[in-house]
């Protein structure tokens, strides 16, 4: 017999799952909803090449399929690109700043020997469009912390970087080194630049790049030391006053989570100011739930005239939440309980069965009403363990008569 | 609590020593007849596991462990993750390209097309040879790999030297050298980042007894 299997790295959510996903998402769109935010929808399959325009997608992690008409497609592999391609094909004639948010499934190929791992996740966001200043970098912020506040998830920090700044920074080193040296300090390699041929005054810089992380303020201060030229001295400014923000703005919690590290860079050129990742300790170590960024450049790569507009957002991982919310009681730890069980005394009042939880839908639209089928309704007995099975509240005896007898369980 | 993933193995002893200087002892995984795993250090500061040295970057790539100790090779063949932070300077070796001493070949670029390396270190090989140019077709090895040539199922092979008494004893010779390597301790980027448990207090401590023992 041919057994049917799921292809590695899917995964079927039951009940259970659901439950604990909705519960998450149904926190975070209400936070999403109170700060003004819209749901946006997008399509789950797009052309490659829109999904690789931004520069920050590998190819390999994308799970491809051909179409005879249009090409190469792809699963998205996240939402910022789609977003960004709908706001300035299909929004044109709408006002800026957009506040969207979106909350769906992604899919990602692993390319390497992670054999099994996950292909589909589920992700919820938001992407402010239209808006560059630190108001909108310090709203973002302020939002995450919301969500992570709604979901009383504990031990959570946001590392920041912020990208446009130390792109520059690393402007000082020649050309044919730029590169090398931006990938080690986006891969921690201490020891690479150690062994680097650079002059020991470069090399004194691209340490003291490697190193600038910690408190905001303590980091601020260590960059303000720096030899910086005009432009690179705004983007500080920018980021102070981001920070500044945060901190003023009553809420604590988002200041005192904030580990400032300028070190945090991509290999690639996607992210062109703040650029975070949100980190959750956990018993079996670190774990990142999402990332976020300001992405100035890319709405501009969509638009069939190349007109740019700044966007800033964030993306958090709904199964890495859900794991991290395992060790607290916030999550429903079951699935809903039935509020009736409707079973027949006798074969001939089945219809009667029906008729009756079909009032008690009418009288009670929030209740969940389900009937004692064939199966079940044998004996007294199997009707009386099955309830307790599923914690059904009210048992309704119904006679072939219309006549109906509850016994209160619960 | 600060865990660190030590290698069984040749780079234990030393690793051990350098983490007295800083005050961590792990020295129960050296006794006779330890059979432990996983050892808290005495003050409590800190615990060690022991495992394989192809296995540490694994447990600090995942952050099971957030410092680590293990050879330069292993991080280039197994491409991990990990923030490389001190050249510990000991445990050198280099991964080199030998051949059946009676060969004629004298550079690796003189082998067969298509002809047959064998290595444990599957990917540095592949990507040493694929520079070349040279199509090479890699036979994956486990131990004793100085076998391949001499039973003639290999032109060449692609292993760890450390004096080159191993190859003269059964007949090889190195015609060429992939890289360098010694110990390096590495850590788990994003527990790297954030500071947990005082790594940053750690790794300074490793890396200015490092520099005053090779000073």
């Amino acid at each position: 017999m041919t057994v049917f299997q799921p292809p590695a790295g899917a995964r079927d959510l039951l009940p259970l799952d659901v439950a604990q996903k909705q519960w998450i998402e149904h926190h975070l769109n209400a936070v999403f909803a109170r700060w003004g935010y819209h749901q946006i929808v997008t399509s789950t399959l797009e052309r490659l090449d829109m999904l690789m325009a931004g520069g920050a997608i590998d190819p390999n992690s994308v799970i491809q399929l051909q179409d005879p008409d249009d090409g190469l497609l792809g699963l998205r592999p996240e939402l910022t690109a789609s977003i960004a391609r709908a706001a300035v094909t299909r929004l044109t004639g709408a006002a800026f700043p957009q506040r969207l948010y979106y909350n769906t499934n992604v899919f990602r190929r692993e390319p390497h020997s992670r054999h099994g791992r996950q292909h589909e996740f589920h992700q919820a966001g938001v992407e402010l469009l239209g808006a560059g200043g630190s108001m909108a970098d310090a709203e973002i912020l302020l939002l995450l912390s919301d969500c992570l506040t709604a979901l009383e998830l504990t031990g959570w920090k946001v590392v920041l970087g912020q990208a446009d700044l130390t792109r520059s920074l690393l402007g000082s080193f020649p050309m044919g080194l730029r590169d090398r040296v931006r990938a080690a300090i986006a891969q921690l390699d201490r020891v690479a630049l150690l062994e680097m041929e650079i002059s020991e005054d470069q090399r004194a810089r691209a340490l003291a790049l490697f190193e600038l992380r910690g408190e905001p303020q303590a980091v601020l201060d260590k960059l303000d030391r720096f030899d910086l030229d005009a432009g690179q001295r705004q983007s500080l400014a920018g980021l102070a006053a981001t920070i500044e923000t945060l901190a003023a703005s009553g809420s604590g919690t988002m200041l005192e989570r904030l580990v400032l590290d300028l070190s945090t860079i991509e290999t690639y050129d996607y992210y062109t100011g703040v650029v975070f990742a949100i980190v959750v300790e956990t018993p079996t170590g670190p774990c990142v739930l999402g990332k976020g960024g300001r992405y100035d450049d890319l709405l501009g790569l969509y638009h069939p005239t190349g007109e740019s507009r700044p966007g800033v957002g964030f993306g958090l991982c709904i199964e890495d939440l859900q794991q991290a919310l395992q060790t607290g009681d916030r999550l429903p730890a079951t699935t809903c309980a039935t509020d009736w069980l409707v079973a027949p005394k006798t074969p001939a009042a089945r219809a009667a069965t029906h008729v009756h939880a079909r009032q008690l839908r009418a009288e009670n639209p929030d209740a969940r009403v389900e009937v004692a089928l064939e199966e079940i309704a044998t004996s007294a007995d199997v009707v009386s363990e099955y309830a307790r099975r599923r914690r059904v509240q009210h048992l309704a005896w119904v006679a072939a008569d219309g006549s109906v007898e509850v016994e209160a369980l619960g | 609590m600060l865990t660190i993933a030590l290698p069984k193995g040749s780079l234990l002893k030393d690793s051990i020593k350098l983490l007295q200087t800083v005050g961590l002892d792990f020295s129960a995984f050296l006794e006779s007849g330890n059979r432990q795993l996983q050892i808290t250090e005495p003050t409590g500061r800190a615990k060690a596991l022991l495992v394989r040295a192809w296995d540490v970057p694994v447990y600090v790539e995942f952050g099971q462990a957030q410092l680590g100790v293990v050879g330069y090779d292993v991080l280039r063949e197994k491409k991990s993750k990990v923030a490389q932070l001190v050249d510990l300077g000991f445990g050198s070796c280099r991964l080199s390209v030998a051949v059946k001493g009676s060969s004629s070949y004298q550079e690796p670029i003189e082998l067969p097309a298509h002809g047959r390396v064998a290595s444990k270190f599957v990917n540095c090989a592949r990507d040493y040879f694929s520079n070349l140019d040279l199509p090479v077709e890699i036979v994956p090895l486990y131990g004793s790999v100085e076998l391949g040539p001499i039973t003639g199922m290999s032109e060449a092979i692609v292993d760890l030297v450390s004096t080159g008494r191993t190859l003269k004893e059964n007949g090889l010779e190195e015609i060429a050298v992939l890289f360098e390597s010694t110990a390096r301790l590495v850590a788990h980027p994003l527990s790297y980042r954030l500071n947990s448990s005082g790594i940053a207090e750690i790794v300074e401590g490793l890396r200015e007894a490092t520099l005053t023992s090779a000073g």
